[in-house]
Parts: structure tokens; C-alpha cells; sequence
């Protein structure tokens, strides 16, 4: 569970807020979407969470301990991050890649490789065609899905993906959506989902947070967020998906 | 004989010692490198990370960088008061930071903010980041700023031969001290050849490191390895000449370089002209011949201070000074004309403030003097200074760069007659008298003694205000070694009888004029004064 207590943060000493007093609750098993445009602070949450940025103000608790007490290593070797820039290692095999995680606790090169390759049958890429390949070998979605193998390498409880399908095509990323509710459904990690697409993020999420200039806005399920918008401003974003659809009708 | 005749004819005499110095060189250029990778990389990384240090940091090792090479090995030598290979290696590895450092801050400013962040959220400690993530990336950078550092580091190294550290620049020292372009250009081209055989070596490490992220197939792996050993390569194949040729003996004289004259050793140290190596050399093999003394050559020094810099500290023990050189240069005290004055004058101030020894003095005047073209002053009916001085302002001088700077030089004649010449040009002593008669130039600072001054049908002029000081040349020992070796003194005096102005002259003519080897030059003329029996051992070694 993460539960964020009145968090703030401000990236210049106070003078502007990424973000303004959020409290939040995520469930154990849950898979949480942020949802919100770019500059909204959703990332920003993200990395809180992960400790790559500590807060302004307010507190962070992770499992009932404050995020302080954990060593920064601890806290993100339980927390595979899935990156939006992917972030693979380019002088890094795949094999090594996944791995990684597992080489930064001294696990030895022959159960290392063996843990890859099940992994990267997990998400689907044939090890034997890739274990030895190098990142720039691979297509756009090939690269995410090893980059989802390395976040779960570590057997982290949470799992942080902050767009790990932004910069795919539409196809590539329908089938990655699904091979994330198979692996939600398989595994049952804690998901911290980060998009700026409405319908991935009511396809993926359990609960959704809707982000707006650095605030929260509104935190429910799909079904409450279509039935009870909160604001003006979540109202506007979930009818846009559907006077999407009608103008595409139109065309037709 | 043809072109290809003569070079491997050049070749084949010098064949030993060319195994010798390009395995001294690869030893300098390498040694120097690799220490300074190592002190490099770590200031880069410091650099990287702290911002606030980057500036002053570049900055520093910037300014290394514009030093002057041989300001740069002088100063190092007043330092560490020693010449040979420690404060040549010292000076080549502070010009081998800047691209290392260099290099390594780009290299890891360039790593995309992703790839960091990626190293961090997987749970990288520092140290981890640097060591998986940041070095490997930048290492291609990294090794582009060492190729830098390397090739440039060839080219300097050729003039570590002006303190003694061997090297390719010995045979270019050498071939300008005596006049023998044969020799400059067997230092020369070995030198550019190794240049680009480093350059092409680390290139193949770039290739290498680069294609193990690309190259799948076991042939290309291979190619890959290999290419990485290259640089490794060059390096052995240094040792092996450097230790077969040596036995490290260099190595170790440098290290060990205990108290002066140690174990009944003479180390002679000469200036990097033919009258300084000729006279150092006649002592070398009289004290060879007649002493149970052990001699070192340390010849080719490039220049009066550091040659006086090294007989003061240590690291030689005896040299072939001039005593005007030692009043104005070294002692800097006002000119005088009186040979005897001079002479008792340095003798007395050398003995109280150096612990040095004036032996007697050889009957040669190698004086400053002004060379002009004969024929230019037959024309314009020159015969003294104050002649010449009245038509300076039309006139192009070339000096040596110690004349331009000395007070006995042209600061101090141009006061005393009042001249300023119209042009002023830099020359190597080895080359203003082809270039005065050749009508480069139209006046040079002449040694009196020159061989070339009659070949080349120059003039010298008649010093008519007394201005430059007597030059006798004189042998200059530390008085801990004489006063061990009291025979060494008694050896070196009948030189003083045999010498004279003329008899030198003629002896650099045959070094400077008819290519003859100084050796061979020294041991003749010893013989022939029977200062030498017939046959020593020192024709044994005598030809190199």
C-alpha cells in the first residue's frame, strides 16, 4: 500500500508547485492510472514514489513505513520502474539488460541468465532469438517489453510505468495493454500506471487518478469518474473520447 | 649511391640505437599516458559531478597545456633537481590531462538523461551508475580524448632529449648540434611514423570496443579483441626494445640516482653543440683511459641553465662551461674584459655558492661574436661593430634565442654600441651560419670558434668598445667528486696545452663540415697530441 499525505513539490524553492497538496491511498494489488496531460504532475508522482525526487512537503508511506526509512537501493529494487524514454541500457545486451537488478544484489551470471530468459518468456520475446541482442537491434515494442521483463527481474512488489507505450503505434500498443492485464491477472503486483489516454487508462486501470495542473482532481473507478465527475474539467476530459468517436462516425 | 642506399646505409650505423630510442620513446609516451589515464579519469568523473569543480578544473589543466614544452621540461628540472626520464615523463603527462579530462566530462555529460535515470530506478548506487552505466557509455569519448593525448604526446616527447630522457629527439638533438640533417630526419621520421602508428592503434581500440555491441558473428569478434590489443601492442613492443637494448639500465640510473658520482661513477654532461660534445668527449675518454673511473654520457643538454641546473643538483657531475657565459648568464653579474678577472671572478663565486670546481682553463676563447658575410663587408668596408651598428636599421640579424635574451648578448650590445637592428630572427646556433651565407640574414651571433666562419666565407668583426666578455672554456666539476677523485683533475690538464682557437676550429669544422663522428673526431686529435696511446679500449666502443 502507498498512501501520500498531503504531498507537495516545487522544483524552483517554492516560487511555482509541479505539485499542490495530493493525498492519495494505493491499494495493495491495485493497478492505479494517473491520468492527466503532460506537465499535470503525474510523472512527478511517479518519481516521488520511487524516491528519484524527494518532496517539498507532506509525508509518503510505503507498506505503513514512512519512504525515508527505507535506503533509496531498498525502496527501488522493490519497485520495478518502467521508464517513458524506456531507458534501456545501450552497451547491455538483452540477457544483461533484464538482468541488471539481479547482478546489483550479486546474483551469480548463470541463475541470472536463466531468470532472463523465463522473463523474457513472460513477456513474450523467444529468449533464444534475443538474449543476445542489443537494444538498438530491437523494434520500439520489442524494447518495452524488455524493459517490462527488466522491471520485474527483482520480483519488486510494485511495479511503476510512467507511458511505457506513449511512443508506440497504436497496434503494438493494444497488444502491450494486454500483455499488462495478463501479467496483472498472473503476477497480481501493485500497477502505478502513468498516461495521457483516456481509454488506456479506463482499459487498464482499477482505480483512476485524474491529474490537472498539479492537483488531483478526482480519484475513482472508471464507472464513478462516467457517472460522477467531480469538476468541469473531468467532466470535459472523459466526453472527449466520445465526440471523437461522433466526429469519426460523421465521416463515415 | 642512390637515395635507398643511403637511407638504409643511415640505418644500418644507427640500426642499435634506433631499436634503443624508439623503445625509450614508445616508453615515455606510454608510461606518461597510462599514468595519465589513470589520474584523468577520476579528475573527469569529479569534474562531471560536481559542477561548481568543472571550471577551475578544465581551466587548470588548460593552462598546463600552454606551457611551452621546453619551458615546461626546464621548469621541472629547476624542480625536481634531476634531469633524464622522471620530469620528462612528469611534463608528458601533465600535457596528456587536458584531452583525458576533457574527453571524460563530455563523455559523461553526454549520457541521456533517460539512461541515467533508468540506472538510478533500477537501484545503482553511485558507484554502480559510474561503473555499469556512465564510464562504459562514455567510454568511447574517453578513449578519443587518450588518442589525442597519445599522438600529441609522441610529438612532445621528441624533445625530452633536451634534459637527458633519450628518446627519437636524441638523434634530432644530435643531427642540430651538428649540423647532420641525416641524423635530424633518423629521429624525425621514426617519430611520425610512431605518431601514426599510435594514432592507428587506438583507433582500432575504438573500433574494437565499438563493434562488440554490433558484431555477432565469430570472425567479427575475433577482429574485434584483436583490435583492442593493438595499443597493448605498440606498448610491449617498446619494452622489449627498451630492455633489450638497455637493460633497463636507464631505468634505473633514473630511479636510483643516488649522491653525486656514486661508486666511482662520472656522469659528463654536455650542451647540445659541437664544440661543448667534442670537449666533453675528449674528457670522457681520457678519464676512461687513465682513471679506473666509470663514465656516463649525459650529452645533448639543451641548454646553459639547464645544463648548470643539472651539474648544481647532481645529476651530472662535470661540464665544459665558458666563463663569460658563467659571469653574465648564470651569475649575472656586470660584463668585464679581463680573461683572468673573469675567470677568478666565477671560480671563487662558483666554489662559494654552487660547492663547484674551475679546473684550468683550455686556451679557447669561444667568444660571442658578430658574423657578416665576407664579401657584404668588403663591399660596405666593415670591419668593426661601430660599423656595422651605423647601418643596423637596414639590417636582418639572426641570434640564437639565448644571445636575444642575455645580457652579454644583444640587450647589452645593443646599449653599448647603440644599435637596433632593422629585423631580429630566432635561429638555431646549428643553422644561422648557412643562413647568413645563404643571405637569409645579413648578421649572426657567431661562437669565434666556429669551424664555419672560414668554410663559409664569413667574417667576424672587431668588438672595438671590448664589449662581450672573455668565453675560455673551462671543465667545471662538483668539488665532492674532485675532492674523492683528485686524479680527475690532474687527467683533463694537459687538454689545456694542446688547444687553441685555431686547432678548434678546425676540429668542429670536421664534425660540422665533413659529417665525421665526434667520437672518432676526439679520440684522432688525442692520439695525435699523444694523450692517448695508440690503441686504447676507447676505440673499442668508439663508433657507435
Amino acid at each position: 500500500m502507498i498512501v501520500l499525505d498531503h504531498v507537495s513539490k516545487s522544483f524552483d524553492g517554492g516560487s511555482s508547485f509541479a505539485l499542490h497538496d495530493v493525498s492519495l491511498t494505493i491499494e495493495q494489488g491495485e493497478t492505479f492510472v494517473l491520468l492527466g496531460s503532460s506537465g499535470s504532475g503525474k510523472t512527478t508522482i511517479l518519481r516521488l514514489i520511487s524516491r528519484l525526487i524527494e518532496p517539498t512537503a507532506g509525508t509518503i508511506a510505503v507498506d505503513g513505513r514512512d519512504l525515508r526509512d527505507y535506503t533509496e537501493i531498498a525502496l527501488r529494487r522493490n519497485m520495478g520502474y518502467v521508464f517513458q524514454g524506456i531507458g534501456l541500457f545501450p552497451h547491455m545486451t538483452v540477457a544483461d539488460n533484464v538482468a541488471v537488478g539481479l547482478r546489483l544484489v550479486g546474483e551469480p551470471a548463470p541463475q541470472r541468465e536463466a531468470k532472463a530468459r523465463a522473463l523474457l518468456e513472460l513477456v513474450e520475446l523467444e529468449p533464444d532469438a534475443f538474449v543476445h541482442r542489443f537494444p538498438g537491434e530491437l523494434s520500439g515494442g520489442q524494447q518495452q517489453r524488455v524493459a517490462v521483463a527488466r522491471a520485474l527481474a527483482t520480483d519488486p512488489d510494485y511495479l511503476l510505468m510512467d507511458e511505457p507505450f506513449g511512443a508506440l503505434d497504436a497496434l503494438t500498443r493494444e497488444s502491450l495493454q494486454a500483455e499488462v492485464l495478463r501479467l496483472k491477472a498472473k503476477l497480481g503486483k501493485t500497477i502505478v500506471f502513468v498516461t495521457h489516454d483516456i481509454v488506456e487508462a479506463f482499459l487498464l486501470g482499477d482505480r483512476i487518478g485524474v491529474c490537472n495542473e498539479g492537483r488531483l482532481e478526482q480519484v475513482g473507478t472508471r464507472r464513478e469518474l462516467l457517472r460522477q465527475p467531480a469538476t468541469d474539467f473531468v467532466r470535459a476530459l472523459i466526453a472527449r473520447p466520445l465526440q471523437q468517436l461522433q466526429a469519426f462516425q460523421e465521416l463515415q | 649511391m642512390s637515395g635507398l642506399d643511403h637511407v638504409l646505409a643511415v640505418i644500418e650505423a644507427n640500426g642499435v640505437e634506433l631499436w634503443l630510442r624508439t623503445g625509450q620513446h614508445i616508453m615515455l609516451t606510454g608510461v606518461s599516458t597510462l599514468i595519465a589515464i589513470c589520474i584523468g579519469i577520476p579528475l573527469g568523473v569529479f569534474a562531471a559531478k560536481h559542477a561548481r569543480a568543472e571550471r577551475p578544473l578544465l581551466a587548470g589543466v588548460g593552462i598546463l597545456q600552454t606551457v611551452p614544452s621546453l619551458a615546461m621540461l626546464a621548469l621541472l628540472l629547476a624542480m625536481l633537481q634531476q634531469i633524464g626520464a622522471l620530469p620528462a615523463i612528469i611534463a608528458l603527462t601533465l600535457y596528456a590531462l587536458l584531452p583525458i579530462v576533457r574527453n571524460t566530462v563530455t563523455g559523461l555529460r553526454g549520457i541521456a538523461p533517460d539512461i541515467r535515470e533508468a540506472a538510478r530506478g533500477v537501484g545503482m548506487t553511485a558507484a554502480q551508475q559510474l561503473r555499469l552505466v556512465e564510464l562504459p557509455l562514455a567510454l568511447p569519448v574517453i578513449v578519443a580524448g587518450v588518442r589525442t593525448a597519445a599522438v600529441v604526446g609522441v610529438g612532445i616527447a621528441t624533445l625530452s632529449a633536451f634534459i637527458g630522457a633519450g628518446g627519437l629527439g636524441q638523434f634530432i638533438n644530435r643531427g642540430l648540434a651538428l649540423s647532420n640533417t641525416d641524423l635530424i630526419l633518423l629521429g624525425a621520421i621514426p617519430s611520425a611514423l610512431l605518431a601514426l602508428a599510435v594514432d592507428g592503434a587506438i583507433a582500432a581500440f575504438q573500433w574494437g570496443i565499438e563493434s562488440r555491441r554490433r558484431v555477432r558473428e565469430p570472425a567479427g569478434i575475433w577482429a574485434a579483441r584483436m583490435a583492442t590489443v593493438l595499443p597493448a601492442l605498440i606498448l610491449v613492443i617498446g619494452a622489449i626494445a627498451f630492455w633489450s637494448t638497455t637493460g633497463g639500465g636507464s631505468v634505473r640510473r633514473a630511479a636510483e640516482h643516488g649522491g653525486p658520482g656514486a661508486g666511482g661513477t662520472v656522469r659528463i654532461g654536455a650542451k647540445n653543440f659541437t664544440e661543448n660534445l667534442l670537449l666533453a668527449e675528449m674528457i670522457a675518454q681520457l678519464l676512461e683511459a687513465r682513471t679506473d673511473l666509470r663514465i656516463e654520457r649525459r650529452y645533448g643538454l639543451g641548454g646553459t641553465m639547464i645544463a648548470h641546473n643539472a651539474l648544481r643538483d647532481g645529476a651530472i657531475d662535470l661540464y665544459v662551461e665558458y666563463t663569460g657565459t658563467a659571469l653574465t648568464a648564470i651569475l649575472r653579474a656586470p660584463s668585464m674584459s679581463d680573461p683572468e678577472a673573469v675567470y677568478d671572478h666565477v671560480s671563487e663565486a662558483y666554489a662559494e655558492r654552487f660547492d663547484l670546481v674551475w679546473l684550468t682553463p683550455f686556451r679557447i676563447n669561444n667568444a660571442y661574436a658578430l658574423a657578416v658575410r665576407r664579401a657584404m663587408a668588403r663591399e660596405r668596408a666593415w670591419t668593426t661593430i661601430s660599423d656595422l651598428a651605423r647601418e643596423a636599421k637596414s639590417l636582418r640579424a639572426g641570434f640564437t634565442p639565448e644571445f636575444s635574451e642575455r645580457p652579454d648578448g644583444y640587450p647589452g650590445l645593443a646599449a653599448v654600441y647603440g644599435l637596433a637592428f632593422g629585423r631580429v630572427y630566432d635561429l638555431e646556433a646549428a643553422l644561422m651560419y648557412r643562413a647568413l651565407a645563404e643571405g637569409e640574414v645579413d648578421v649572426i651571433s657567431a661562437y669565434a670558434t666556429d669551424g664555419r666562419i672560414e668554410a663559409l666565407q664569413l667574417l667576424l668583426l672587431d668588438d672595438d668598445r671590448h664589449f662581450f666578455p672573455p668565453y675560455f672554456a673551462v671543465p667545471v666539476v662538483r668539488a665532492g667528486l674532485l675532492a674523492r677523485h683528485p686524479e680527475i683533475g690532474t687527467v683533463i690538464a694537459p687538454l689545456s696545452n694542446s688547444l687553441d682557437d685555431k686547432i678548434m676550429r678546425a676540429l668542429n669544422w670536421a664534425v660540422d663540415g665533413e659529417k665525421r663522428n665526434p667520437r672518432k673526431v676526439a679520440t684522432e686529435f688525442l692520439r695525435a697530441k699523444k694523450l692517448l696511446p695508440a690503441v686504447t679500449e676507447s676505440t673499442l666502443h668508439g663508433a657507435p
